[in-house]
């Protein structure tokens, strides 16, 4: 009787329990077959194996997410709800577009290791974990399990000393942010006396946006600046995993240095893992804190948009572009975020998803364009290398095109529809010097995408490099994600409803 | 008749099938390419003058509307219909369209079809923008009309210069709307809803008029162009390629006046009257500068682009009488110099895909060689400058009679400006038309082909027309123009 009820409880938690008896299968796997078999071999059956392993979990996350609604397991420290089944969703097809992607890069610039595979199944494991952890220590070990694996991926060319000084930055800041969680969170559990993020919210079921000064009065039960104190030390720890304006620094070297498969891993899929977390803490637990936290988020907003919008401009090389692109774009995000309204958690994570399906656009077209006659093996491609690309690969242009419109948020694509509904929350909660900003940069960062659209099209130069033509399933892939593009613009209801009873279930305290 | 309650979206979404067909034909079968846009944008006009033809004349009210659910969760849905005012907008689109397409037929050598295409969606948005009824959907469209002509202006534009005007065009019209963008957002959050006939029935308060209309008024008047961001505009129409000016004096320009009639005057009718003496200086400005600014120029095309600068911002002056006559006088002024300046940028076209210059020095007695060039070539001049008989005349006229009841000086100062536009545009046909044939610099001459009179032709006929018989056309602006009015003062 125990051992049935026991296992229908643990099932709720089958996609992670089968992608890490998975992982562990395939690490055995690998390290016996490579004993015996050469590289090609192994390289491609651990991929694909790979490949099969996050389907099926993202099928088993699709099986239970549509009848179980709310359900904690393993003594609450994890939970079920229709955020993690909706963000494992989304990461799950991101991670195996991603998988996708990189293979062609792989084989080329010679990683052969079965490992890089591997570690990104791991991270891939540390974020499922993060979405549907329930306390603080729940979130932390998943935090460290996927960073640790971000480490070891930025760090995985070890003959370039790029990648390797990016591994060690990256882990040097990862590892201070951490412990930046691990003391707020000490500071919470000493002043609590709990971690789990339902109990923070019934223990705060009283406090409400503004008015806990009067609760201070009343009940000084906690110290509520202790509180605070610790939020703050959370908050400044996530908001380094996001590359957020002034902790913005690491990004640039982390992203340029590491090989380019790693860096589309990381910048495109981790932020929505990291930003359900700070729903679950700032929104389903704390949101009482409100207004103490609130306009530490405005002035974080306001100048990661700045410095994302014009930073980009002085950029030659398509990945820091790309970076300062994200340090903005996680700007917008951070700007629904902050208004703290029911609209404003679905706005963001509709935000979220069309920004990383964007990204994972821009990415995927970044790596699967390769030069011919690159005898240097350049990894990192100046903006101008790009200048045939219209002509030797006519159709991945026009995608690029599209694509980058939609990144700037310009009006007949899905981008524009996710921006101004940000724009709109931020609106509703009065943030209107904010926007007023943030629309001036937008304006200054549409210009860094319409100068690579200058450069794709409008140069009339005969010399520049040639782009091999990509593999058939990847253009498969490729098209796949156009018409998604095109089918959210035309019908973005569906993103809507979704992102609606995710806000239902998180905004019990807003 | 079952189906004629349908036109509206059929004419919208014609030019997009088009440009999706277009996108299977491979590259190298140009003349099919050619042939399918052109039919395309010819049977989308003849369907636009059927929406003439069973247009009802007697009533103020939207024709033609339909509705589409879009996010029904936000309470953004698309819907469409047109009146008075935005009938004429939408045929002078589509009439435009396949004489821009019939303007390049040999000219444009690479990428054909990625040329074809963008023609056709940027016909796509521009009669989007002129027949939507939803505030949202209107920016959207306002917009993405930049996107097309960014890559027309960019890629198939003359010379090395392009660039910087792509650069120009795009980043001006873009910081203007996204204040228009920002305010739409504050109404949305206000009213719950972009939907235009709602959001006639609410009125705000005058502060949050006055700062809204000042963000509609950058965007449009960037648009039109007013005197201090005119500046993109001579350089893009002096780089765009001739297809790309027609289509930016003959529609684009004309974004920003319907904008204004559309939403600024029913949404912020108080802050209207507010800013009209605003509005008066800067257009008397513009008049004034960009009229003597032409005179002096040496470029052909720039010539034309300052007098488009002039002849819109007379516009405005009709715009903001805020009287029946004025705004009946402007809608058609906006049409006229719709004809006029697109058939003088084909002009240019004509000489410029002969001997590939528009420099004014190089050409001179083109009279003696190229007669029937001459002849079209006069009359548009005439009717630049306002001849009577000619559409502009009727629309000047109308102007100024209205902003003479609003505003004596504001009349008097902007006729100046037609004086002056006598001078420069006679100096230019002089320049162009007579004097000795310049030899050492042109050796061939060719009087113009079937194929360019035949897209001079309508242009003609609806200068003349426009003249002679504006009754046509204002018989059904009348009601709508009317009801704004009336809807202005009570």
């Amino acid at each position: 009787m125990r051992i049935e009820t026991l296992l229908f409880k643990e099932i709720v938690i089958l996609p992670e329990l089968f992608l890490g008896i998975s992982l562990v299968y395939l690490v055995l796997h690998c390290t016996f077959l490579a004993i015996k078999k050469n590289y090609p071999l192994i390289q491609n059956s651990v991929l694909y194996l790979g490949v099969l392993v996050l389907f099926l979990s993202c099928f088993l996350v699709l099986n239970d997410g549509l009848d179980v609604l709310e359900q904690s397991v393993l003594n609450d420290t994890i939970v079920n709800d229709y955020l993690s089944f909706f963000s494992k969703l989304v990461i799950g097809s991101l991670s195996l577009f991603c998988l996708l992607m990189i293979q062609p890069y792989l084989t080329s610039q010679k990683i052969n290791q079965f490992e890089y595979i591997l570690l990104i199944l791991f991270a891939v494991l540390g974020l499922f974990l993060l979405c549907s952890s329930n306390d603080l220590l729940t979130a932390y070990l998943a935090i460290e399990l996927q960073s640790l694996a971000f480490y070891v991926l930025a760090s995985f060319k070890k003959n370039s000393t790029h990648s390797v000084d990016a591994g060690i930055k990256y882990f040097i800041l990862g590892a201070f942010s951490s412990s930046l969680f691990l003391f707020g969170s000490s500071l919470l559990y000493g002043v609590t006396g709990t971690i789990n993020f339902e109990e923070f919210k019934d223990l705060f079921v009283n406090v409400f946006p503004g008015n806990h000064d009067v609760i201070l009065n009343e009940i000084s039960l906690f110290d509520f600046s202790l509180v605070q104190f610790g939020l703050v030390f959370i908050l400044i720890s996530l908001l380094f995993k996001l590359a957020i304006a002034p902790f913005h620094t690491w990004a640039p070297d982390v992203y340029e240095g590491s090989p380019s498969s790693s860096t589309f891993f990381f910048s495109v899929v981790p932020k929505l893992a990291i930003f359900v977390l700070l729903l679950r803490i700032f929104y389903y637990s704390f949101f009482g804190f409100f207004e103490s936290w609130r306009y530490f988020i405005v002035i974080v907003v306001v100048l990661s948009i700045i410095v994302g919008s014009f930073g980009g401009l002085e950029q030659r090389k398509l990945k820091s572009l790309l970076v300062y692109s994200s340090i903005s774009h996680m700007g917008y995000a951070l700007i629904a975020f902050s208004a703290g309204t029911f609209e404003s958690i679905q706005m963001l994570l509709c935000y979220l998803v069309v920004y990383s399906f964007s990204g994972l656009c821009v990415w995927s077209i970044f790596i699967l364009t390769r030069l011919k006659n690159n005898h240097l093996q350049k990894q990192n491609k100046d903006l101008t290398d790009l200048v045939l690309l219209g002509k030797s690969n006519y159709m991945l242009a026009i995608f690029f095109t599209t694509v980058l419109f939609s990144v700037a948020g310009f009006p007949p694509m899905i981008g524009f529809l996710v921006k101004i509904s940000v724009f709109l929350t931020a609106i509703e909660s009065s943030m209107f010097f904010v926007v007023l900003i943030s629309i001036l940069c937008s304006v200054v960062g549409t210009f860094y995408y319409i100068r690579l659209i200058k450069i794709l099209y409008f140069e009339k130069v005969l010399v520049g490099k040639l782009y091999y033509p990509i593999q058939v399933q990847s253009s498969v892939l490729i098209s796949l994600l156009f018409f998604l593009f095109l089918f959210l613009f035309i019908n973005p209801t569906l993103l809507y409803l979704f992102s609606y009873k995710i806000s239902l279930l998180v905004s019990t305290a807003v | 008749m079952l189906y004629i309650k349908n036109i509206l979206s059929c004419i919208l979404v014609l030019p997009l099938i088009g440009a999706f067909i277009l996108s299977f034909i491979p590259s190298s079968s140009r003349s099919l390419l050619r042939s399918i846009a052109l039919n395309c944008s010819c049977l989308t006009f003849v369907l636009s003058l059927l929406l003439w033809v069973f247009f009802n004349k007697s009533v103020g009210t939207f024709q033609f509307t339909e509705n589409f659910f879009w996010v029904p969760i936000l309470n953004l849905n698309f819907s469409i219909g047109i009146d008075g005012i935005s009938l004429f907008f939408i045929l002078l689109t589509t009439l435009l369209i396949p004489i821009c397409l019939l303007a390049s037929w040999d000219t444009i050598q690479v990428d054909l079809k990625k040329y074809l295409i963008s023609f056709l969606v940027m016909e796509f948005f521009l009669i989007g923008v002129f027949c939507t009824l939803d505030l949202l959907f209107f920016y959207i469209f306002f917009e993405s009309v930049l996107i097309p002509m960014f890559l027309i202006i960019g890629i198939w534009g003359s010379r090395e210069r392009k660039i910087r005007a792509a650069y120009f065009f795009f980043l001006y019209t873009l910081l203007g709307s996204v204040l228009m963008l920002l305010s739409i957002l504050y109404i949305y959050y206000q009213v719950g809803t972009t939907d235009y006939e709602v959001l006639l029935t609410f009125s705000f308060s005058p502060l949050e008029q006055k700062i809204m209309w000042f963000a509609f008024f950058a965007s449009f008047a960037t648009k039109v162009p007013m005197v201090p961001v005119h500046l993109w505009l001579p350089e893009a129409h002096v780089e765009a390629p001739t297809a790309g000016s027609v289509i930016l004096a003959g529609v684009l320009l004309k974004l920003g006046t319907y904008g204004f009639i559309r939403f600024s005057f029913p949404l912020f009718p108080e802050a209207c009257f507010y800013f009209a003496p605003f509005v008066y200086a800067m257009s008397v400005v513009g008049i004034v500068y960009t009229s003597f600014t032409a005179i002096r120029q040496s470029d052909f095309k720039r010539i034309i682009a300052y007098t488009s600068v002039a002849h819109m911002n007379l516009v405005m002056v009709g715009l903001f009488s805020f009287n029946v006559i004025g705004l009946e006088g402007a809608i058609l002024q906006s049409l006229s110099h719709g004809f006029v300046a697109s058939a003088l940028f084909l002009i240019i076209g004509v000489v410029y895909d002969r001997h590939h210059t528009r420099m004014v020095k190089y050409y001179g007695g083109l009279v003696h060689t190229m007669p029937i060039y001459v002849f079209i070539f006069l009359f548009f001049t005439m009717s630049n400058i306002g001849l009577p008989g000619t559409g502009s005349f009727v629309g000047e006229f109308l102007i100024l009679t209205g902003s003479f009841k609003a505003n004596t000086t504001v009349t008097f100062l902007s006729a100046t400006g037609m004086i002056i536009g006598g001078c420069y545009s006679l100096w230019l046909f002089n320049r162009i038309a007579y004097g000795n044939l310049k030899t050492q610099y042109f050796k061939n001459y060719l009087d113009i082909n079937k194929r360019e009179f035949l897209i001079f032709f309508p242009l003609l006929l609806g200068t003349l027309v426009m003249g002679i018989y504006p009754n046509i056309f204002l018989n059904s602006i009348h009601f709508s123009t009317n009801m704004l009015v009336e809807f202005m003062y009570f």
